[in-house]
This record gives C-alpha cells, structure tokens and sequence, in this order.
C-alpha cells in the first residue's frame, strides 16, 4: 500500500507542484491544508504517514502547527517546505520536532530522496 | 507557558540544572589544577546542558549567557594549557550568574543582568582564538581539533568519533548539518563539535564536513541508521573511542560514583524529599498507632487479649519493616553535600593565599538525608577552619619544611551502624595551651580544672561558644569559627565531635554520625504531671538517693556518682515547672552528660524507657530551648525530649547571675 501524505501550504500553486511530485513516486497524496490551524485538524482527521508543511502561512504558521501536531501525535513525521533564507526557521521547525525539510521551489527528485529517507523506504 | 506541567518542569530544571552547575564548577576546579582534554568535554558538556535546558524553559537570558560558556569552553578545547587563573575566575563567575539565574527561577524573582558577563566571555573568547594563541605543539594538526583518543574518567557510555560528510549539492548546507546534528543529539551526548554549532547552523562547513564525539548506549548499527535516515549527509567514519589509560591520574575519587549511578539509572526515580518526608511520618505515625493499639488491648479481659497482642504483634513487625524501608530510601549520599566542596575550598584558599589540595574519599557513603542536609554547615564550617587557620601559608609551609601546598582530606567510611566523617588538615595544629588559657581567661573553667584536663577535653574547649568567637584564639591557635555551632548541629543530629591535633603536624576533626535520625531511644521522667524524655545517649546513670544526704551547700547541691562528683539541678527549675507536692523521699537523679561535664537532674518520677520516632519541633516551639523535639507514646501521650546539652547551659547561667 502507498504511503499517505498531508500537503500542508497556502499557495494552491505549490501544492499542486508537491501533490505531483508525490503523484509520480508512488505516494498517495489524502488531503491538502492552507494554513496551520486547517493543517493540525486534517492531520488529526486522516491521520497520514506523512505531512510536508510550509513555514509561513496565515492563522498558524508552519513551526507552531508542527508543534501542535507532534504534541497529539508524537511519532509525527512533519516534513518543512522552506525557501532560501529561512533557515533560521526550519531550524527552529527542527528544533520543534521536524524530521527534515525540503527547499522550494522544489525538486521531485529532492523531495522525493527525502522523503523516502523520513519513511525509511 | 500556560502548560500545566510547567510547575513540574520548572521543579525539574531547578534539580537538573543545579546538579550541572554544581559538577561543572567541580570540572573548573580540576581544570585550574590540571588542564585535561576529557575534563574541558566534561565542563562543556554540562554548560550545553544547562543552555538547553534553559532554553527550553524559555529563560532566553540564562540560555545566552550558558551558550557562550559553552562556546568559550569549546574553543578552550584546542588549546587546553590556556585554562588558567584568570579564564577559571571569570569561569566560576558565569557560573555564580547561572546559579542565580536558577535560584531566581525557584523564588520567581527576576533573572539577574548579565548582558556585562556574557559580553566578557565573548571578549575573553575572541582573545582565545585559535589564531592569537600560539599552539603548545605547533605540529598538532589544526583541522582535526577533537584528539582522537580521548580519555576519561567519567564516560561510562560508549563513546564514537563521527564524521559526517554533507553532500555538495545540498541546497540549505546550514539547515542539513543542524538536522543531522540534531538527529545524533537525540541518541545521546554530542560533544567536540567541529565547526561549533554557530558555524554549523550558518552553513560554514569546511569542505563540508562535520566531526564530532557522540556519547552513546546505541550500537554502532544504531548510529549508522539514524544518520541514514538523514538526507544528503552521509557517514564518514564512526570509530569508538578507547577509553581509560594513559591520562594523568587526577585527584578524583568520585568516578567509581558516577559509574553506579549511571548503571542504576534507568531504575531509579526521582523523588521529591517533602515526600520522603511524608512516607516517613506516616510509618512513623503507624508505628505510633499500633502501640496505641497494644496500649488499649492491655485493658481488655482474658479471652481477647492473646489473639489481639499476637496480632498486635505481627502489624507492629510489618510497620517496623516499612518504617526502615522508608528509612533506606531515605539515605542519601554524602556527596550530594561534598561535591559543593572544592569550589569552597579553592575560594577559601585564593582568598587567604593558601595552596590548597582538597581530596574527597568516600564520598558515595550513604546517610538519612535528613543528617545530610544538617551537615552542609558544619562541614563547610569545618573545610574554612582547616585552610583559613590549620593549612599555613606556602611561605610559611616551605620554612617549616613542609610541603608548599597544604592537603586537606575529608574522609567519609561507614563503621558499623555510624558513619565516620573527618577533616584532615596537614597545617599547624591546634594550641591546646592557648586553648586552656584562654577558656580560663574567660571564666568557663578553673584553672586547676584545665590543668587537669586531658589534651583531648582540652582541644575541645574550642567548641565552647566563648572560646571559638574570641579573635585572638582565633589569629595564634586557629580554629575557632563557629565550632560551637559545629558542635551543636552533629550533637542535634545524634552524632559526636571529636578533635585530634598535633602541633605542627595538622588537626583531624571526626564526625561520628548515626545513619538515622529519626529513631531515638528515650528514659522518660515525670516532673510534677508531666512527662519528658531523655535521649538514652545522654545519659550516664541513675542514682536514687534522698537529698538530705548529698554534700554541697543549700545552693549548689553535688551528687556522688561514681568516683566523682556532679552537680545537681532539679529539672523542674530548669524548665520552671512545678514539681509534685510532695516529692518522694528517694527522688531519682539522672545524670546525664552535658556540653561541659556531668550534671544530675533531679526529676520526681522515673518512667521506663522507650524507643521513639523522633518528630522534628515545628515554629514557634523549636525556638524554645532546651527542647529537641517532640513525640507521642502509646498512650496517646505527646512528650518533649530534651535537649540535654543545652539544658546544661541553664544552671551555668543562672550560678553566674
């Protein structure tokens, strides 16, 4: 069975992007959210084996949604989304729980090389 | 933090955080003396852990000041031999701030400023730099700066030389060393980070590698597939480290300690000690209970009483037992007051420029913390003595012969059902003939009563309160601080005093304690209605006798016991009760050993003895003295126990006025 994944980002551009990268390699994309309060409900709802989440969003950004979600579910696997000169905040994402991250724009074969590492595939 | 286990928390930073500061102290100390790669680790270890921890907590002040500790630390790691005076002062400070910042957070006071101190610690550090400081061994190679077989004396863990090797096309070099070094945190200790974790996270990578030290209980396949679970970084090397050999055997008694602890780790807890305190009052109060329960079943009429004492019985033997395992787990190492000692010592000495070396054995000896925590005092107390007026001077020392550094030794062994504790200075010694003068200057004995005296009873004279305060005791014969207060508390406690001195040679101060302190087996006396008790420690006999027939004046009556004679007090002046009525002919004399020679109590009544849980005196009843605590006999009775060595100074006082 494939791997389920949250797609967790404000912009519908970019998940489009990311859904389709996990389209090809075989992962079953179960929902998307838009900002971070939305991204802890859905996570908590169909309970995946994976969520990439962006950093910056509107009502909960990134870190503060990957903190709630690790707080219900500590075996969470949060994968951050971040751009060039945000580093500062995937470390503080990293220092909330996250297990690795990815840069955008992102590349498939990146994004998918990570991942598979996080799933231990 | 609206979490609501952030009380929990902070109890368990206030610990943590204290135990860390305490052993990193300990490390500086040892450094001061010796510069030693696997101390500097340890050092630095403790301030990262102290950074976290605050951090954590959200304290952000305390966080940044432990994080240029650290960083200061870990630059001092290239070059150990720059650990000197001036870098351990400035050290200690940052620690002395910490620790207020920690004791700020238990009173919920304010964290103190430290904007200064961290300020001097990046100053002090940029002095260091790898550049300005010449290399002790300029062909020591300077891209490897962690050694590559560390020793150690107190890794019990496995530990691993790793190297991490970040991959080029990584796109956030920065973000992807933190994760991995991250990710090898979770699995233990990191230490001997290279580049530090500054220049990690900011991405300056050298040719984007990354070594460091993991302290460990994974196994090498463990490690391994915790960093292949990080992308684009691969592992390089991961060696264990050798541990043990070939370092310089530092004066450390304590790592046979540590390993027991580490060992026992996983199966203990941590515990609060008001719940100790709380189980202990409990099997106290049973134990009280059932007597109460025998007590009552001494009424009751034939048929019921054989199966109710056998059962009375055999609940009384159950509640003895968990009264003791409540006392076991009670027992606390001494160290847990020792390990604040060498930093004492070492202030002590740099501010009475005195060479000092501080040796602990015995230190894991076990005793109810409750005497533990009476003995911090006294035995910092008895460590300023022994520097500040037994170990000379260098000068002074090297004119004598002596070794220029003094050696003070606090030596702990458990003997028998005690616990022996001794300070052993190799200084000047006592003057036991200043002593006597002084003590007969004084007024506090005669002057045939100290030429009489033994050299043992002697040098005790300098636990009298008026002797030890005097200033010019204190500059020729030393000793002197507070020793009537030293005394006091191990006497409180149960234990004995004993002083041992030879001039020129050194002093031994001996501490006899009792494991416990809780049990305490008592003579009970009947004064007019009441009843008190006597510990059965104190007492030296009884004599009854009727009190017409004993030699003395009207006022100071003097009662023979054995070869000597005592002085007699009736307790109920003492204390200023009334006394019966009608006493009887043949009143019973207790004699009992005071703080300044035997002295009988005349009391009315003679009740029998009994062993007894000990409950301390709560406000305001500990203020009064003369008592040492309280307790409840089977009846239901409560009895003040006497405090016998204080009780004696009464008489004194009142045959002076």
């Amino acid at each position: 069975m494939s791997k389920r994944v949250l797609v967790v980002d404000d912009s519908v551009f970019m998940r489009d992007i990311i859904k389709d990268i996990f389209a090809a390699g075989g992962f079953s994309v179960v929902g998307e959210a838009g900002n971070g309060v939305e991204a802890v409900e859905k996570y908590k709802e169909l309970k995946p084996d994976l969520v990439t989440m962006d950093l910056v969003m509107p009502y909960r950004n990134g870190i503060d949604a990957t903190r709630e979600i690790l707080r219900g579910d500590n075996a969470a696997l949060v994968v951050m989304c971040s751009a060039l000169g945000q580093e500062t905040m995937v470390m503080e994402a990293i220092e909330a729980g996250a297990v690795d991250f990815i840069v955008k724009p992102p590349r498939a074969e990146d994004v998918l090389a990570v991942v598979k590492k996080v799933l231990g595939a | 933090m609206s979490d609501p286990n952030t009380q929990r928390y902070t109890a368990l930073f206030i610990s943590e955080a204290t135990e860390h500061l305490e052993a990193l102290s300990r490390d500086v100390v040892k450094l001061e003396q010796q510069p030693a790669v696997d101390v500097i680790a340890s050092a630095f270890r403790h301030a990262h852990s102290v950074k976290g921890m605050a951090a954590s907590m959200g304290f952000e002040t305390t966080s940044a000041l432990a994080h240029r500790l650290e960083d200061l630390l870990d630059t001092v790691r290239a070059t150990p031999a720059s650990f000197d005076k001036p870098l351990a002062d400035l050290v200690l400070q940052a620690i002395d701030a910490l620790q207020g910042h920690v004791r700020a957070v238990a009173s919920g006071a304010p964290l103190g400023d430290v904007a200064a101190l961290v300020a001097r610690l990046s100053a002090t550090m940029a002095g260091l730099g790898p550049s300005s400081v010449p290399a002790p061994r300029p062909s020591a190679p300077s891209t490897t700066p962690a050694p590559p077989a560390m020793v150690s004396t107190e890794a019990t863990q496995p530990r691993f030389a790793v190297t991490l090797q970040v991959s080029a096309a990584s796109t956030q070099p920065g973000v992807r060393a933190f994760l991995a070094y991250k990710r090898l945190s979770t699995l233990g200790n990191v230490f001997a980070l290279s580049p530090p974790l500054e220049d990690l996270k900011a991405g300056r990578l050298p040719r984007g590698r990354i070594t460091l030290e993991l302290e460990t209980t994974q196994t090498q396949e463990g490690v391994t597939r915790t960093i292949s679970t990080v992308a684009d970084v691969t592992l390089e090397r991961l060696e264990p480290i050798a541990l043990g050999g070939g370092g310089a055997p530092v004066a450390a008694p304590e790592p046979e300690a540590r390993v027991v602890g580490q060992q026992d780790q996983a199966r203990t807890v941590r515990i609060r000690t008001e719940l100790l305190d709380g189980f202990l009052d409990v099997a106290g109060e049973l134990l009280l209970a059932t007597a109460r329960v025998r007590e009552v079943g001494k009424g009751l009429p034939d048929p019921f009483r054989p199966p109710l004492d056998e059962a009375v019985d055999r609940l009384h033997k159950l509640v003895r037992g968990l009264h003791d395992q409540v006392m076991t787990a009670r027992m606390t190492p001494i160290d847990v007051i020792t390990t604040r000692l060498p930093r004492a010592a070492r202030d002590i000495a740099r501010r009475r420029g005195r060479d000092v070396e501080l040796i602990i054995e015995g230190a894991t000896t076990e005793l109810d913390r409750a005497i533990v925590d009476e003995l911090n005092d006294p035995l910092l107390h008895l460590l300023r003595n022994a520097i500040d007026h037994g170990v000379e001077p260098p000068e002074e020392r090297r004119m004598r012969g002596k070794p220029a550094r003094g050696t003070v030794k606090v030596l702990v062994r458990r003997d028998r059902d005690r616990v022996v504790l001794e300070v052993v200075d190799d200084g000047r010694g006592m003057d036991s003939e200043r002593l006597r003068a002084s003590a007969v200057e004084r007024g506090l004995v005669t002057l045939e009563a100290a030429r009489a005296m033994s050299e043992r009873d002697a040098l005790m004279l300098s636990c009298l309160p008026g002797v030890s305060t005097a200033a010019a005791v204190t500059d020729i014969s030393g000793r002197g601080v507070g020793m009537d207060a030293v005394k006091r508390v191990v006497e409180a406690v149960g234990g004995v005093l004993e002083l041992e001195s030879t001039r020129g040679q050194g002093t031994t101060c001996r501490l006899s304690l009792p494991l416990t302190v809780a049990m305490v087996n008592l003579l009970l006396v009947g004064v007019g209605d009441d009843v008190y008790g006597l510990p059965i420690a104190k007492v030296s006999g009884v004599v009854e006798t009727r009190r017409s027939a004993l030699p003395g004046s009207q006022d100071l009556l003097m009662l023979n016991f054995g070869q000597s004679v005592v002085p007699v007090q009736s307790l109920a002046e003492l204390l200023d009760v009334p006394a019966l009525p009608q006493p009887p002919d043949v009143p019973p004399f207790v004699v009992v050993d005071g703080e300044g020679g035997k002295v009988a109590l005349l009391v009315d009544r003679l009740l029998g003895q009994e062993e007894v849980v000990l409950k301390a005196l709560a406000r305001p009843l500990d203020l009064v003295p003369g008592l040492a605590g309280v307790t409840i006999l089977g009846t239901g009775r409560p009895v003040f126990i006497l405090d016998v060595a204080r009780l004696e100074r009464l008489p004194r006082a009142r045959a002076e006025a």
